[in-house]
């Protein structure tokens, strides 16, 4: 019987410090044995228990794409006890990691549609995930236009800025970078998540929004895309709750009768909606 | 069906050949309370006693488990999966309500996604005498109310009903068919059939406690906000007994521990009473209150396992009636509920 609590053998191969503030780092980890990473076969939207033996499990979304192989990376903010042994590691550092966990962003039905990406300050890297795959190769054709709205409080706190900026480069991605406040350096955008969407308003017509940041950015940003004509079921976000197992068992991580970590963590507002608000 | 009698007193020398050839699980005297434990020698089991103070969910679903060990070495830390499996076992004298709870936790833990080894090893390696009420033992008995029966053998192997002056026992399962040997060979006839028929319908009668348990569903799919639950939470002192007690409670932490180099990880038991069960890193409790929390338990016993698994999280033991300080009683909330 497959152990689904046992963690595969993981190694950092890379770590990238994201933030000026230095406590988001994204953790770049190569399967130590090269059959694990064949049953690591994953979907944007999904997450994985980051694995500390000695500290316990923090569960993350997964920040990388399927499309790249050989690797899977995942962005941390250092806050509990796993994510504070995370940030002390070096590369090299053997360490565990279980899943791929939870649902994913519904690929199949973002299909052939335009999608417009809506992300703030770290709650960024599933998203991050979904436009690398949207984006890689042959996959780019089988998504319409991809409108991309992602916003930091200030510049020292956007995560991926290389990324951003190859995006930045490609007629193929609508790139609005936005900060709440820039500095001396900063030429880009300045203006709140929400007052750029409407200054986008990106059109409804066969579109889907996904939408992942701080609580605050996603109750001014609804009003903006309802008022542009965008239904519940075509607003899709994810969840996050206080999880261990994973998968369903532990009991800690229901909304209602569903379990954040196994029949989420994505879900559309009007999936949210039959559900309580106990979140 | 493979039915035997046997006499009364032959019951206890039963369990002792049982014991002889492999791990048996009995409830046991231990100081004033009925325990289940593992029979060592000199062990003397109950075969009469009205139900144990712990549920017998902890064979199963140990209180504390090992579920993975690791050891610091030159290369970082080496680990290796999980507990060395147990082996045969047999669980005796489970009464129904407790042997029904198997079956409600199967359905979580044995998933056709996601299956938990851990559970399922030793429920698979376990024989389970069930041992019915002919007399239900306690005014705070419900189990007629959830779908059980003091006489049913639901998630036995082995059924064993005292007709009075003898014992009947049912083999239910092929399972409980293996224990067939140590049973004797006296079969049993229609007579005990009917007396065993009689004695159900009695035990039945003698169930006082009626709640709408199954009534509530509907009324809790649409009352999540009711101001009803401002009223049941106050006295609570979230200490834990009612969900440690529960034969179908089963919600757990994974901890980490580690010594000198070596170290393991643990599920342990955790309560949707505690108010840190759900509090997040940030600080953020999506449960600020007992309010949120007793909703959460009264929501999961009586809707949100029936919307997962269309059964009620309950057997209707009476513990969590019996033990709770404050007296907190579940059969009240339900009958609120039904009312509202």
């Amino acid at each position: 019987m497959e152990n689904p609590y046992i963690p595969y053998p993981v190694e950092v191969i890379k770590i990238v410090t994201e933030v000026d503030t230095k406590d988001i780092k994204t953790f770049r980890f190569a399967f130590v044995n090269k059959e694990d990473e064949e049953k690591y076969k994953y979907i944007p939207g999904q997450f994985g228990e980051l694995s500390i033996f000695g500290k316990g499990e923090s569960p993350i979304g997964i920040a990388s794409s399927p499309t790249q192989q050989g690797y899977v990376e995942f962005t941390v903010q250092k806050a509990g006890v796993v994510t504070s042994a995370l940030h002390e590691m070096e590369e090299g550092t053997r360490m565990g990691l279980r899943g791929p966990l939870g649902n994913s962003w519904p690929i199949e039905y973002l299909e052939g549609k335009n999608i417009v990406i809506v992300g703030g300050g770290f709650a960024f890297t599933t998203l991050r995930s979904l436009i690398n795959y949207m984006i890689s190769g042959d996959n780019r054709k089988r998504f319409g236009k991809i409108t991309v709205v992602y916003g930091a409080r200030n510049p020292g706190l956007l995560i991926y800025k290389d990324e951003l900026e190859a995006w930045g480069q490609r007629d193929d991605i609508d790139l609005h970078v936005t900060v709440d406040k820039g500095d001396s350096t900063w030429k880009g955008r300045e203006g709140f998540v929400p007052t750029v969407c409407k200054e986008v308003a990106p059109s409804s017509e066969n579109a889907v929004t996904v939408i992942c940041g701080p609580p605050i950015m996603i109750r001014f940003t609804l009003p903006v895309f309802f008022d542009l004509g965008f239904s519940k079921e075509k607003i899709i976000t994810s969840l996050e709750m206080r999880m261990k197992c994973g998968i369903g068992k532990c009991g800690r991580c229901n909304v209602g009768s569903k379990y954040v970590c196994k029949d989420g963590p994505v879900f559309s507002l009007a999936e949210l909606d039959k559900l309580t608000k106990e979140y | 069906m493979e039915k035997r009698l046997i006499k009364k007193e032959a019951l206890t020398g039963i369990i002792g050949k049982i014991a002889a050839d492999t791990t048996v699980c009995a409830p046991v005297k231990v100081e004033d309370n009925v325990l289940f434990k593992v029979l060592e020698k000199g062990d003397e089991p109950l075969v009469t006693f009205a139900n144990s103070k712990n549920a017998p969910k902890n064979f199963f679903f140990p209180r504390s488990e090992v579920m993975l060990r690791y050891t610091r070495t030159t290369k970082g830390m080496e680990f290796s999966g999980g507990e060395k499996e147990v082996g045969e076992a047999v669980l005796f004298g489970v009464r129904p309500c407790d042997t029904r709870s198997f079956v409600l936790l199967d359905m979580l833990f044995d998933q056709e996604k996601y299956k938990d080894p851990y559970y399922i090893d030793k429920r698979q390696k376990t024989t389970i005498v069930s041992l019915a009420c002919a007399h239900p033992p306690y005014a705070a008995c419900f189990c007629t109310s959830v779908d059980g029966h003091p006489v049913s053998s639901a998630g036995a192997d082995v059924l064993l009903v005292d007709l009075g002056d003898q014992y009947l026992a049912e083999f239910v399962t092929a399972k409980g068919e293996k224990l067939l040997k140590y049973f004797g060979d006296a079969k049993a006839d229609t007579a005990a059939d009917e007396k065993k028929e009689a004695i159900a319908a009695q035990a039945e009668q003698e169930i006082k406690s009626h709640i709408p348990a199954k009534a509530i569903k509907p009324i809790l799919d649409v009352n999540f906000e009711h101001p009803f639950w401002n009223t049941i939470y106050q006295k609570c002192l979230a200490c834990g007994t009612c969900t440690f007690l529960c034969p179908t409670c089963h919600c757990f932490d994974i901890n980490d521990e580690m010594k000198d180099g070596d170290g393991r990880r643990l599920r342990n038991w955790d309560s949707c009473m505690f108010p840190m069960f759900t509090k997040e890193t940030s600080g953020h409790n999506p449960r600020t209150s007992q309010k949120e929390r007793w909703r959460q338990r009264a929501m999961h016993k009586f809707k949100y396992y029936v919307d997962n698994f269309n059964a009620i999280a309950c057997v209707g033991c009476g513990r969590c009636v019996k033990y709770c300080p404050v007296n907190t009683d579940i059969r009240k909330i339900v009958a609120d509920i039904s009312k509202l």
